[in-house]
């Protein structure tokens, strides 16, 4: 019995990324979401909520600033993380935390898992994000908690007191078990995440939530990584759209042009 | 005290990863997993091997802990494979070091490092600044492997797993097909209804003397083709001279496995998806209704 604690990032959107004129990563310009994979880990939640019969406490950081231009866009992921099945949010949020690092983040975490959540009995995290695609905070926090771990489930079933995971490795599976509590990453294959209805929008905006600031999740580690620059790839691709009266104009034209490039 | 671990499962990993240091001192390898009988191949490039019969992730953290804890390396270094990241981001978390993911390039300077590697799913390049000691995971075939002969010796290493019990292997199935070295590539998505319908692209690939890859989806989730036809940033990265796009989205998570391609075709029926901007041909059209036009042009070209 217990609670399950999922960790949501509201990370930068890679399908709004911005440049500034001299092409470095325009960071304060794209704006944040809920990201992808914490969408299966919210819905892997609420399928393994009913066995252990506690809670889903949703668990968000604030890795991106200006503080005051993410508030919105904070309270947007929240509202979504709380629509998706959570039962209540933490929220840390402190310019002394920004931006982001892995070390600070997990320390982070944990320290609000041990303090907020001291009952849970599952932490489900995403395999990687979309803006870093890191994949270490879930090893990072086990480690941390000093719980077992298991990294990349695509399935996950709960009997009593033990978790039993398919692990995903590049070329093969490894059915695991772990007794709980214990942190799971899960894969984007573990389920299909069903968009929030009306009705649970709606009610999100019920659930409790509560806003942390560092003080709250002491103690905080030294910074260790520095930005140097982030420059956007520029990808300069023909973009030519063939065009034509008929599928076979287009089909000829199509071949005609790679002829042409060499590469047929 | 040596100045770099390298951990890995494979020779290939291992000369890239030796590469990828090669301007520090003393390299030791713990070498583990399925392939770890290739550890004497792993020594004559002249490195002191530690070998990890096992391939638990626990057991590979207690090993990588108890070398990291012995040896005191300024860096440890190998792919991002899933075990590296499972084991090494527990390490991280144990004793707080910086780890740098998908690195695509790498100085060691005498007090820090710099590193590149993708971010916003690979939209950008980020240039980062840790000290040492930190772990860089690097991106497979961009340190340019070494080749040297030297004699180290294998050392077997033996460690507890942890209280996570390993139950089963099960295999996946694999095309067994090298894709990487694929010089034309059919890359098949969701615009395909089901799995029959992947029949018209096996078909275009074969006119082309290619070979068939995949999104995501298609692959891992829907298990339509085989898993090593998976292609992007969690899949396999290819640099064919032609891509053939058909019926995929464009995601920036799937681009990045074929930003390396000569030329890229996308062929998707709406003609807002985002991969028209991040290929060079395009054709708006249902594939079911094109694809086989173009086959049948193809096809007549061939028969003259
Ligand atoms: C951390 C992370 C890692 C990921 N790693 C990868 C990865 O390695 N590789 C990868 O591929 N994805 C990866 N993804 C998933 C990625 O974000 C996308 O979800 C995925 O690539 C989408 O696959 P798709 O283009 O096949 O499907 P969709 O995005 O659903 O696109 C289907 C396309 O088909 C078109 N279409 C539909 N019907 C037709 C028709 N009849 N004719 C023509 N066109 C049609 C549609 O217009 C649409 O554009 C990852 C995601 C995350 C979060």
């Amino acid at each position: 019995m217990g609670d399950i604690v999922v960790l949501v990032k509201p990370s930068l959107n890679p399908d709004m990324t911005r440049s500034k004129p001299d092409g470095t990563v325009d960071l304060d310009a794209i704006p944040l979401k809920l990201d992808d994979i914490d969408a299966n880990a919210l819905e892997a939640a609420k399928e393994l909520k009913n066995t252990l019969g506690g809670k889903i406490i949703a668990l968000l950081l604030l890795p991106w600033g200006p503080i005051q231009k993410r508030t919105r866009e904070l309270k947007m992921v929240t509202q979504e993380a709380l629509a998706r099945g959570a039962d209540e949010a933490y929220i840390v949020s402190d310019e002394k935390l920004l931006p982001g690092d892995p070390i600070i983040t997990a320390t982070v975490l944990s320290n609000a898992i041990k303090k907020y959540a001291p009952s849970a009995s599952l932490v489900l995290v995403a395999e990687a994000s979309i803006d870093q695609t890191t994949g270490q905070i879930a090893g990072r926090v086990a480690a941390k908690l000093g719980l077992p771990f298991i990294s990349y489930a695509r399935k996950i079933t709960i009997d009593g007191n033990k978790i039993v995971a398919e692990r995903d490795v590049e070329d093969h599976i490894e059915v695991m078990e772990a007794s709980l509590p214990a942190v799971v990453s899960v894969t984007q294959e573990i389920n299909e995440p069903r968009p929030p209805t009306l009705l649970q929008i709606r009610r999100a905006g019920k659930k409790p939530q509560k806003t942390l600031s560092a003080a709250d999740v002491e103690p905080i580690p030294e910074r260790k990584k520095e930005p140097v620059e982030y420059k956007i790839l520029t990808v300069s691709r023909k973009q030519v759209i063939i065009e034509g009266d008929t599928l076979e104009e287009i089909a000829e034209k199509l071949i005609e042009a790679l002829e042409k490039e060499g590469v047929l | 005290m040596v100045d770099a671990l390298i951990v890995a499962s494979g020779v290939q990993e291992v000369k890239e990863s030796l590469s990828a240091v090669s301007s520090l001192g003393d390299v030791e390898v713990l070498f583990y997993g399925k392939d770890s009988d290739k550890a004497d191949e792993v020594a004559k490039l002249g490195v002191k091997v530690y070998v990890l019969k096992s391939q638990h992730p626990g057991a590979l953290f207690n090993a990588v802990k108890k070398l990291y804890d012995e040896k005191q390396p300024k860096v440890i270094v190998g792919y991002g494979t899933k075990n590296n990241r499972d084991a090494l981001s527990r390490l991280a978390g144990t004793y707080d070091l910086p780890m740098a993911t998908d690195v695509i390039g790498v100085e060691f300077k005498d007090d820090h490092i710099i590193y590149k590697r993708g971010f916003l799913s690979e939209r950008a390049i980020a240039t980062e600044k840790i000290p040492y000691p930190a772990i860089i995971l690097i991106n497979a075939k961009v340190f340019e492997p070494v080749q040297r002969e030297g004699s180290g010796n294998t050392e077997e290493i033996s460690v507890e797993e942890d209280s996570v019990k390993l139950l089963e292997i099960k295999p996946k199935q694999l095309s067994g097909i090298n894709l990487e070295d694929a010089e034309i590539i059919v890359g098949v998505g969701r615009g395909f209804k089901k799995k029959e319908d992947l029949e018209l692209a096996f078909k275009l690939a074969e006119l082309l003397g290619g070979q068939v890859g995949a999104s995501r989806p298609i692959a891992a989730d829907y298990k339509w083709l085989p898993e090593d036809a998976w292609i992007g940033i969690s899949g396999k990265r290819v640099a064919p001279k032609l891509y053939i796009a058909v019926g995929i989205s464009g995601a920036p998570q799937h681009m990045a496995g074929v930003n390396n391609s000569k030329i890229i075709v996308a062929i998707n029926k709406d003609k807002s998806a985002p991969i028209f901007k991040l290929a060079d041909y395009g054709v708006v059209a249902d594939l079911y209704q094109f694809l086989p036009v173009l086959i049948k042009k193809l096809e007549e070209k061939k028969g003259k």
